[in-house]
């Protein structure tokens, strides 16, 4: 287990230049079913989200960052890639 | 109009915990409310408490001169070795407290932003999606589970804001504007003087200018110096007689769109130095934040346009993670982790995984010879 920053997620999202509102919305389309308040609590870490919730937020992010040019970097934590 | 006092108009109470003095602050924090704001942290920091508090699980609104009060406050104090804490700021004025500090970065070592460089200044051709169809889909239900609400208080504030911030950080800015897409037309929502709305107003009128040309093709547009500058001939003569030399225009967008700019006018030529066209860009994404999470410039229709997308994609990706989860014998989770695993597999987009995966579905097994199946 690693612990990472309480707000890591809100710094990909910075990092992706995605508003609060816009992330949302990707989450949205791929299943999420938070409020945009729950979101904003999970980008601080302020609340936990499920295992599945956290990974439908990682991969809006990573989808984002393909769009972008870059790679995946924000982590799953459901087993994604082959082991 | 009612006689009942207006709930959202300005309070405070004051209250001391231990060597700490508490301002819970009430409703709107705006013009004179701002010099009653500054007045009240003085008289607590004059009694020189360890800590100034303030409480803002209650305030609705603070405008561009209570920031500047709050941020006055927290340099005396930090002058006397004490600190200015924030308690329950709303996300509103955690996102104003932000931008605040990144003024204050700009101002104390004009830091520059480690991405988004500015390249050269691009004059190709724009693409504009036209607009595809007007959808039928409602979006007022769908509007009130968004993230943020569309208030035009708060962004008006905001930009405010950032018009003061520009002005006092952007070295060789005589003066500073918003210039916003509403309804289809250019208006300046936020100026610091006069002269700076009329030189905006003249640019909408002639349908040229920086301002002009940033709102509307989403580039920034820099003339170092209107003596020499060919590429607005009706309205650069009209500017220098108002004693404008040079001129930045960074657009402001919102879901990628133009959808105004921050324009900074200087009556010196050549005033403007890459460091204060960075400071410019850092100012304007900041708003185009704003104005995302606010829908600026989002027509309806395509707001419609959108959540029918996203609700067809959520759809696809539900029906796709049934699929799996009958085929695999799975629950949902493990289901949409193995979807997941899929595209990235294939290097596609979850949508696009889901979709085939819908496909292999659809397509019909051929019936068995002899068999009745």
């Amino acid at each position: 287990m690693h612990e990472p920053a309480l707000d890591v997620l809100n710094v990909y999202r910075q990092e992706a230049g995605l508003s609060q509102g816009e992330l949302w919305l990707r989450y949205f389309e791929l299943g999420g079913m938070s409020t945009g308040f729950e979101l904003e609590a999970y980008l601080f870490g302020m609340l936990t989200p499920t295992a599945r919730d956290h990974d439908v937020i990682a991969h809006a992010l990573n989808e984002r960052f393909s769009e972008l040019g870059g790679d995946h970097p924000v982590a799953y934590l459901g087993e994604v890639h082959d082991t | 109009m009612s006689l009942i006092a207006d709930p959202s108009s300005f309070g405070v109470t004051t209250t001391l915990e231990g060597q700490s003095t508490v301002l819970a602050l009430r409703g709107k924090v705006e013009n004179l409310a701002a010099f009653e704001l500054s007045a009240l942290l003085d008289s607590a920091i004059d009694r020189h408490p360890e800590s100034v508090i303030l409480d803002m699980s209650e305030l609705e609104f603070v405008g561009a001169a209570g920031m500047v009060a709050i941020s006055n406050a927290e340099k005396r104090l930090a002058d006397m070795g004490a600190a200015l804490t924030v308690r329950s700021p709303s996300i509103l004025v955690n996102r104003l407290l932000a931008m605040m500090e990144s003024a204050q970065e700009a101002r104390l070592e004009r830091a520059l932003p480690g991405h988004g460089h500015l390249g050269p200044e691009d004059r190709s051709a724009v693409s504009v999606s036209p607009p595809r169809f007007a959808s039928s889909l409602e979006t007022s239900d769908l509007r009130r589970v968004t993230a943020l609400p569309a208030d035009p208080d708060v962004v008006d504030g905001a930009l405010r804001l950032l018009v003061e911030l520009a002005r006092s950080c952007v070295s060789g800015a005589d003066g500073v504007s918003v210039s916003l897409l509403r309804h289809g037309r250019l208006s300046t929502v936020a100026a610091s003087d006069q002269t700076i709305m009329a030189m905006d107003a003249d640019q909408y009128a002639t349908g040229e200018g920086p301002c002009v040309d940033a709102s509307l093709k989403g580039h920034w547009f820099h003339a170092d110096s209107l003596d020499t500058e060919t590429r607005w001939p009706s309205f650069t003569p009209r500017a220098r007689g108002l004693g404008i030399k040079a001129i930045l225009s960074s657009p402001l967008k919102a879901f990628e769109q133009p959808v105004g700019a921050l324009n900074i006018y200087s009556r010196t030529a050549e005033s403007f130095e890459i460091k204060d066209q960075e400071t410019a860009a850092v100012f304007a994404r900041k708003a185009s934040v704003i104005l995302s999470d606010a829908r600026a410039g989002v027509s309806d229709s395509q707001m419609a346009l959108r959540y029918k997308e996203a609700l067809q994609s959520r759809k696809v990706i539900t029906l796709a993670t049934g699929i799996i989860m009958e085929r695999e014998g799975m629950d949902e989770d493990d289901a949409f982790t193995a979807l997941l695993r899929l595209s990235l597999y294939h290097g596609e987009t979850l949508r696009g995984r889901a979709e085939s995966t819908l496909l292999s579905a659809r397509t019909p097994e051929l019936p068995m010879e002899g068999s009745d199946a």
